[in-house]
């Protein structure tokens, strides 16, 4: 018996996070009953594109990659259009030859189409994909591979769907007109244009809280509603907790780096893990992660937030926000939520002890787990043993 | 006192709301309440459930979409 799991990943990646990745993807499959066995290997497809394909021909990483290639079930597809575009093939192909190259000079499908293949018309009845977009465009190209995805999909017959959150609302602002780049706002409203002239239902919202603080949502002083401002008609504001309605369903959803197990039980929604990794407050990344999680669990979603690499220092010491510095504590937010049913905290050991840090005492709701541990997270078994779906993103 | 001070939450949403409150009320010393404002739907899912985990709360609205909440200790 397989379980088939993925990871999808475009940004840069670091030795630490291919570690723990070895870790998962290397963990023999616990077959029913008994020890683990050989026999019961992961399938997993790696999909990478944008600046994780630098790290296939890093130095540092070139160990645990050899590894992660070398592993019974992994597969590891690159986008032949990037490889070229970073002109980084050659190296690429030499240093790995059972890579498999989507797109650019190579025959056959596009890259896109080949995720989109895999990963939504292989499930029967699929008919929606959407991509969490948390990267404002321009300054990123994750909006470009978001338009990608959700193109391919449309041309395959499935009902695209974005999901902007946190800097991603920045794509909804009305006026864009870069001199260079591709216009982000106008291709999503081509986009949205293109699926309903195809029949289809696409359904792109961006982040009512995220996009209040960005100033697209505005409150009337009249009424005390807020009404969206400055944006592209495609999208509509709307709730976290909306947004996530839309998660229980099982269809694909890709992040900047993210990745999935296909469940064994079709009608069981999918449950959500969410990896912290970078520090607490420099960035939105460790608020949101743990906002979207909780939320998450709130709306009946079996969530799991998983603090590794930078951000096992959300579980460490004693955060102490000063007066008239205006921050979510990462740690009150943690303690105040320990008890939300259906919310998981844990914190990754390796992690913790690469920094010769220690969970605070305080935390006895976070979890410490191993590697093995992580695998059994993400490729979580029912009591009656069959897979769960889940989806991961990482923070 | 900060837990006296009224604070508007009305921006906030359900979950951070949620956050906020059982923070704040972490820190409110027995006897003491919080007030603060917020709107029919925060009313609606966050504050009033607070109900059944020991809270009394309550509320009276003050203008369109703005209500005034106090919370506290049974």
């Amino acid at each position: 018996m397989t379980r088939s799991s993925f990871f999808f990943f475009c940004e840069e990646i670091q030795p630490e996070r291919l570690e723990w990745l070895k870790e998962c993807l290397t963990v023999p499959e616990r077959p029913p009953s008994g020890p683990p066995d050989d026999n019961h290997r992961v399938h997993c497809t790696l999909y990478l594109t944008g600046d994780t394909l630098f790290s296939l021909i890093a130095p540092a990483s070139r160990q645990a990659w050899d590894t992660i290639a070398g592993s019974a079930g992994v597969e590891i597809i690159a986008d032949g259009d990037e490889l070229e575009l970073h002109g980084i093939t050659p190296l690429v192909t030499s240093a790995f030859p059972g890579a498999r190259i989507a797109g650019g000079k190579a025959a056959g499908d596009s890259f896109w189409h080949m995720v989109i293949s895999r990963l939504a018309l292989n499930k029967e009845g699929m008919r929606m994909a959407g991509f969490l977009l948390c990267h404002g465009p321009y300054i990123s190209r994750v909006p470009v591979f978001a338009l990608r995805f959700l193109e391919s999909a449309l041309l395959r017959g499935i009902s695209p769907e974005l999901y902007a959150y946190l800097d991603g609302v920045h794509a909804v602002h009305t006026g864009q007109r870069p001199s260079e780049f591709l216009n982000i706002g106008k291709e999503i409203s081509n986009l949205a244009d293109k699926a309903v002239t195809s029949g289809k239902d696409p359904w792109f919202s961006a982040c009512s809280r995220c996009s209040a603080a960005r100033g697209y949502y505005l409150q009337n002083p009249s009424t005390g509603i807020c009404e969206s401002s400055s944006c592209i008609s495609a999208m509509t504001i709307r709730n976290l907790k909306e947004i996530l309605g839309r998660f229980p369903y099982p269809h694909p959803i890709l992040s900047h780096m993210c990745g999935g197990t296909a469940g064994t039980s079709p009608d069981e929604s999918p449950g959500l893990v969410v990896f912290i990794t970078k520090t607490p407050y420099y960035a939105e990344w460790t608020f949101g992660g743990i906002s979207l999680a909780v939320a998450a669990a709130m709306g009946g979603i079996r969530t799991t937030v998983v603090f590794i690499e930078q951000g096992v220092y959300s579980v460490v010491g004693t955060h102490e926000v000063s007066q008239g510095d205006r921050i979510f504590n990462v740690q009150e937010m943690i303690m105040a939520t320990g008890d939300v049913p259906g919310l998981n905290y844990v914190a990754y050991t390796p992690s913790l002890d690469k920094r010769n840090i220690k969970i605070e005492e305080m935390f006895d709701m976070v979890r410490p787990i191993h590697g093995t541990d992580l695998a059994g997270i993400i490729r979580e078994q029912s009591e009656s043993n069959h897979t769960r779906s889940t989806r991961v993103f990482l923070f | 006192m900060e837990q006296n001070e009224m604070k508007d939450f009305t921006e906030l949403t359900c979950t951070n709301l949620m956050i906020k409150l059982k923070i704040l009320l972490n820190r409110t010393p027995p006897g003491e309440e919080i007030h603060f404002f917020a709107t029919r739907e925060q009313v609606d899912n966050t504050c009033t459930p607070f109900t059944s985990h020991g809270y009394a709360v309550e509320c009276e609205q003050s203008g369109e979409n703005r209500y005034i909440v106090q919370i506290g200790k049974k």
